[in-house]
């Protein structure tokens, strides 16, 4: 009897997970199945589950006729730029803000973290005449900064819970083999938060891919310095709407970030909340 | 580098006082100064700037343009106005039903995949997926889903006798707020299940157990020891959540525009609508400020409640 | 403190060279600015004139864009035009923080509807004298008086037009209907040719095919109906003219096509004009850009599309968008911009914009001899647009030009009111009345 119970609770919890990824992940899947219907069959009824006559060449056309290509390195350059310069930045913070209770550190930390509450929609139009300034107008250069404005915040508030969860006795028996604070940091404390430093990164990478609102205003007028979200928004065009296409561009814009999602994945859990778990 | 990083230590250590106890202050505000100047820079003069065009009754903004007056006309024009009283209460509403949902999903998910069972790793994998969709993306594919006429959903819905006739998601009020809430909670979930997974992780079996053998059945075990163990990590992914619920732009922009009538205009919508679409910058700006305000002190408010786990 | 110093640096370089390392090396091509300018000759770097427009790949008009930028160019070596597309859902946005920042394109190319805010804030060169000292004689240019701006030609006029109808044959003749030539036939048309094929529950073919989200588009679908009645937003001195029982009529018709559902509902006009390239929009008022589409599909369904002219006492006509000049650069600058604009107003070209993009060009006798076998439907084209001219219709309602999105935001809201709370369109009527007039009262 109660073998019986647990095996019917097992295949209750198989059925769950299953159920549950099925019903989560579908709309990536459908944003798959859409690209690879012809066109006259976008809306047939009743819709087709499977590509049953796959046009692989949507996608051709989408990497091809269009600057697709352009558009990925360019979001690839913004996210990776402003990820590692505010990695380099927040670690330190994120370090001080851990590990020195000096005045007004608390200060520091909160006026970091409100910068993070900003209305992106408020602030884009003084950031651009501020840009146009600097003659960074249509330059990548442009968000990698403005980019780096949102990342900082998180990922210093997020590595600092992480480097809170690691005991302050390692760099001090570090300290005592006459390593100072920061090689300290380099040597013992970087390395043991290698998780916490690739969840962090990939969140910010993640952010910087998102960005749409900043992208648009500051990269509008270059067309070959768009990035992927600009470059997608822009196909949903005026006078016709394709939307097998879309789906192609909509995926491959998001195919970099899910690839490093399946690779990174198992520092997520852990990586991003040490601190706040302790 | 580090070559010379280190060189400069070893010689440091003899003469230069900075690493010294006595000097931490000094390192740690150096350590801070990057993060610091990078957002005062990028951060600060915009809200100077903001504050500055609140105050003027100004239509485009222009580079060596005369200055308007400073008034109040904005401030007074906002808290008379009904649109900006129905975009706040729109704006809690959502930040209030995408933040539970989210919550929700989050904790269900995470503790569906802390159970052992075959195909773990790929069932975490799968259940967070969506937060590796931009959200351009997510707003597009889901637009796809529930368009009102030839949409999956509604024949769906149709084939399995939920509705009788296909709905028009965007065209009623409330059906377009559910259809936000749904892909706000669809993009917002994972971000809130990684992080109580790896609360959930951290909880220690010996709890459980003791409380078995108490006698505590399964939702006193959740209720005792999940809840209370979880409550920090809940409240940082909490803040996180609603400060992103708050700022959003795209996702809404993308799928309704605010409408109809107004039924999903929150305020950050209607800042962008006022400033680029009507071209009231200046009331757009005291839209914005107000915004800020309003999450700065609900910010404030969460980090006291939470402080314990963050500082 | 020397040391301290020098910590710092190091620290400041450690992030530089991390910087440096990572960093946006495209940024590099990106640096051309208007600086270049005047020096431009001297260092032999190619001037460059920016071009933005919505149209740079659509088939037909951007055809004839590209035609026009490879003349151009190879007539005035060293000189590079650089055509950008940007989304016509962002267009007004992109344009607008382009100009506040002073890095907007030196061609400009606006929907006549966003002219008159770009005009007014003195963004754009007053044509009249450039008009003058050359060869362009604008005497019956379509559409040209919508150019004068505060009595200064800002622009030059690159498309009027008149609405057509396209129609799908097959269902007609299945239907055993005739095609309609008023708004009662076309009403009884779109509702007998609104069927769920199937029987599913699910309406798989609609009557008719209208763009049903915000944007300035639903304002223009909605004209169908309004000067149907004879009625307008305005009256002839600009002031709001919306309780009249015309208009009232006209929203009572508009309420009636998306309550009943004959068009598919909460899609733009590109997802509509998609669905009648595939078969599943019976009838679709549009300008004559919707050609373009038409030819796009499939060899079956573009075998039963047909034109006519609309089942409305008048077509809805007007404007369609408009070529200028930033007034804040270099004389040099303006002169190219000019020459392009010399170029593509001349008579060659204004026939290969019939030709190419199967409309009726603005200048006046610029109908190319073989323009019926590239549009068959030409005449029809022109007699809309004629229609339409005479009847003194626009798109742009007098007295609310600079206002015009948010005139268009109030009327969306008030629709949507009436039709989800079912209110009677009387009562909305005399609430647009009062929302315009207070907008009006605004300025």
């Amino acid at each position: 009897m109660n073998a019986l119970k647990k095996k019917a609770g097992r295949v209750l919890l198989y059925v769950t997970v299953v159920f549950t990824c099925i019903v989560l992940v579908f709309p990536v899947y459908w944003m798959f199945n859409t690209s690879l219907a012809p066109t006259m069959q976008l809306r047939a009824f009743p819709p087709r589950f499977f590509p049953v006559d796959p046009q692989w060449n949507i996608y051709a056309k989408v990497l091809f006729e269009r600057p697709m290509p352009t558009w990925l390195l360019n979001s690839t350059i913004v996210a990776l730029g402003a990820t590692m310069i505010s990695m380099v930045v927040s670690v330190l913070a994120g370090y001080s803000l851990s590990r020195y209770r000096v005045k007004g550190s608390k200060g520091v930390g909160i006026f970091i973290l409100t910068s993070r509450m900003l209305p992106a929609t408020l602030i884009v139009i003084p950031l651009f005449v501020l840009f146009r300034q600097a003659n960074l107008i249509g330059s990548l250069w442009s968000l990698v900064i403005a980019h780096t404005t949102f990342i900082i915040p998180f990922a210093t508030w997020m590595l600092k819970g992480y480097f809170d969860s690691i005991p302050v006795d390692l760099e001090e028996a570090a300290m005592i083999d006459g390593c100072n604070p920061i090689s300290a940091l380099y040597r013992v404390i970087l390395p043991l938060s290698a998780p916490g430093i690739a969840a962090t990164a990939l969140y910010g990478f993640i952010l910087s891919w998102d960005d749409f609102v900043y992208a648009r205003t500051f990269l509008a007028s270059r067309q070959s310095a768009w990035t992927v979200t600009v470059g997608i928004s822009t196909i949903k065009g005026e006078y016709i709407t394709g939307w097998n296409e879309i789906m192609a561009a909509a995926l491959l814009g998001a195919l970099p970030i899910l690839v490093m999602y399946l690779f990174l994945e198992r520092y997520l859990v852990g990586g991003l909340s040490a601190g706040a778990v302790k | 580098m580090t070559e010379t990083m280190k060189a400069e230590s070893t010689q440091a250590h003899s003469r230069f006082s900075l690493w010294r106890p006595s000097n931490q202050s000094l390192l740690a505000y150096l350590l801070m100064l990057p993060a610091v100047l990078i957002t005062l820079a990028v951060i600060a003069y915009p809200i100077v700037s903001a504050i500055d065009l609140s105050f003027q009754e100004i239509k485009i903004v222009q580079v060596g343009r005369e200055r308007f007056p400073w008034t109040l006309a904005n401030y007074a024009h906002l808290f008379t106005s009904s649109e900006f009283w129905k975009a706040t209460w729109v704006t809690l509403k959502l930040v209030t039903i995408a933040t539970l949902g989210c919550l929700v999903l989050g904790l269900s998910t995470a503790m569906l995949v802390n159970q052992r069972f075959r195909g773990r790793t790929i069932a975490r994998i799968l259940v967070a997926l969506p937060w590796a969709v931009p959200s351009v993306m997510a707003a597009v594919i889901w637009w796809w889903m529930f368009d009102s006429s030839f949409g999956l959903i509604n024949w769906l819905l149709v084939k399995a006798h939920i509705i009788s006739s296909p709905i028009a998601w965007f065209s009623s009020p409330t059906t377009a707020f559910f259809v936000i809430c749904v892909v706000m909670i669809w993009k917002g979930y994972p971000f809130v299940s990684v992080m109580l997974l790896a609360g959930l992780q951290s909880i220690p079996g010996d709890l459980y157990e003791a409380a078995q053998i108490d006698g505590a059945n399964t939702w006193n075990r959740f209720r005792y020891i999940t809840l209370p163990s979880l409550s920090p990590v809940m409240g940082i992914a909490l803040i996180l959540v609603i400060l992103w619920v708050f700022r959003d732009f795209a996702i809404i922009w993308l799928l309704t525009g605010g409408g109809p009538i107004g039924a999903t205009r929150t305020l950050a919508i209607m800042t962008y609508e006022q400033a680029f679409g009507f071209y009231n910058m200046g009331y757009a700006a005291s839209i914005g400020m107000v915004t800020l305000v309003i999450s700065l002190i609900a910010s404030i408010v969460m980090i006291r409640r939470f402080s314990t786990s963050i500082y | 403190m020397y040391k301290k110093v020098l910590l710092f640096i190091l620290l400041a370089g450690m992030l530089l060279t991390v910087a440096a390392c990572t960093g946006a090396q495209p940024a590099a091509d990106t640096a051309q600015t208007d600086g270049t300018g005047g020096a431009a000759d001297a260092t032999g770097a190619p001037i460059v004139l920016k071009f933005i427009s919505w149209q740079v790949d659509e088939s037909g008009v951007g055809d004839w864009w590209n035609k026009a930028i490879a003349e151009f160019e190879s007539a005035h070596p060293g000189v590079k035009i650089e055509f950008t597309k940007v989304g016509r859902d962002q267009y007004v946005d992109t344009m607008t923080t382009l100009f506040v920042s002073g890095d907007a394109p030196e061609i400009v190319h606006l929907a006549s509807f966003e002219y008159p805010q770009f005009a007014d804030q003195g963004w754009l060169e007053d044509l009249d004298p450039w008009v003058e000292q050359s060869d362009l004689d604008l005497n019956g240019w379509a559409g040209q008086e919508k150019c004068v701006w505060n009595g200064e030609t800002d622009c030059i006029m690159l498309l009027y037009f008149g609405f057509v109808m396209v129609y799908n044959q097959g269902m007609f003749e299945e239907a055993g209907l005739d095609v309609p030539t008023n708004y009662e036939e076309y009403l009884a048309a779109a509702r007998a040719l609104t069927k769920d094929t199937d029987g599913d529950g699910i309406i798989e073919q609609f009557g008719t095919g209208h763009h049903t989200v915000a944007g300035n588009q639903y304002l223009t679908e909605m004209l169908n109906y309004v000067v149907d009645t004879g009625a307008y937003w305005t009256d002839a001195e600009g002031k709001a003219a919306v309780n009249t029982p015309e208009m009232i009529e006209a929203l009572g018709h508009w309420k009636t096509i998306l309550q009943e559902n004959l068009t598919p509902l909460d899609l733009g006009a590109g997802d509509i004009r998609q669905l009648l390239a595939e078969g599943k929009i019976a009838m679709h008022p549009d300008g004559p850009w919707i050609w373009g589409i038409v030819k796009g599909a499939e060899p079956e369904v573009f075998e039963q599309l047909k034109f006519a002219r609309v089942p409305f006492t008048v077509p809805v006509g007007g404007s369609s968008n408009v070529i200028a000049m930033k007034k804040d650069m270099s004389q040099e600058k303006k002169e190219l911009v000019w020459d392009f604009i010399e170029l593509i107003t001349s008579q060659p070209y204004q026939e290969d914009f019939a030709l190419l993009g199967g409309m009726p060009a603005p200048r006046p006798n610029a109908v190319p001899a073989n323009i019926y076998e590239e549009v068959p439907h030409f005449d029809l084209l022109v007699e809309a647009q004629q229609e339409a001219a005479a009847a003194g219709i626009d798109r742009l309602p007098k007295g609310l030009e600079t206002d015009y999105n948010e005139f268009a935001k109030i009327v969306i809201e008030q629709m949507q009111n009436m039709i989800i709370n079912d209110l009677p369109p009387e009562e909305v009527a005399n609430t647009l009345q009062q929302l315009t007039e207070e907008l009006q009262a605004r300025e």
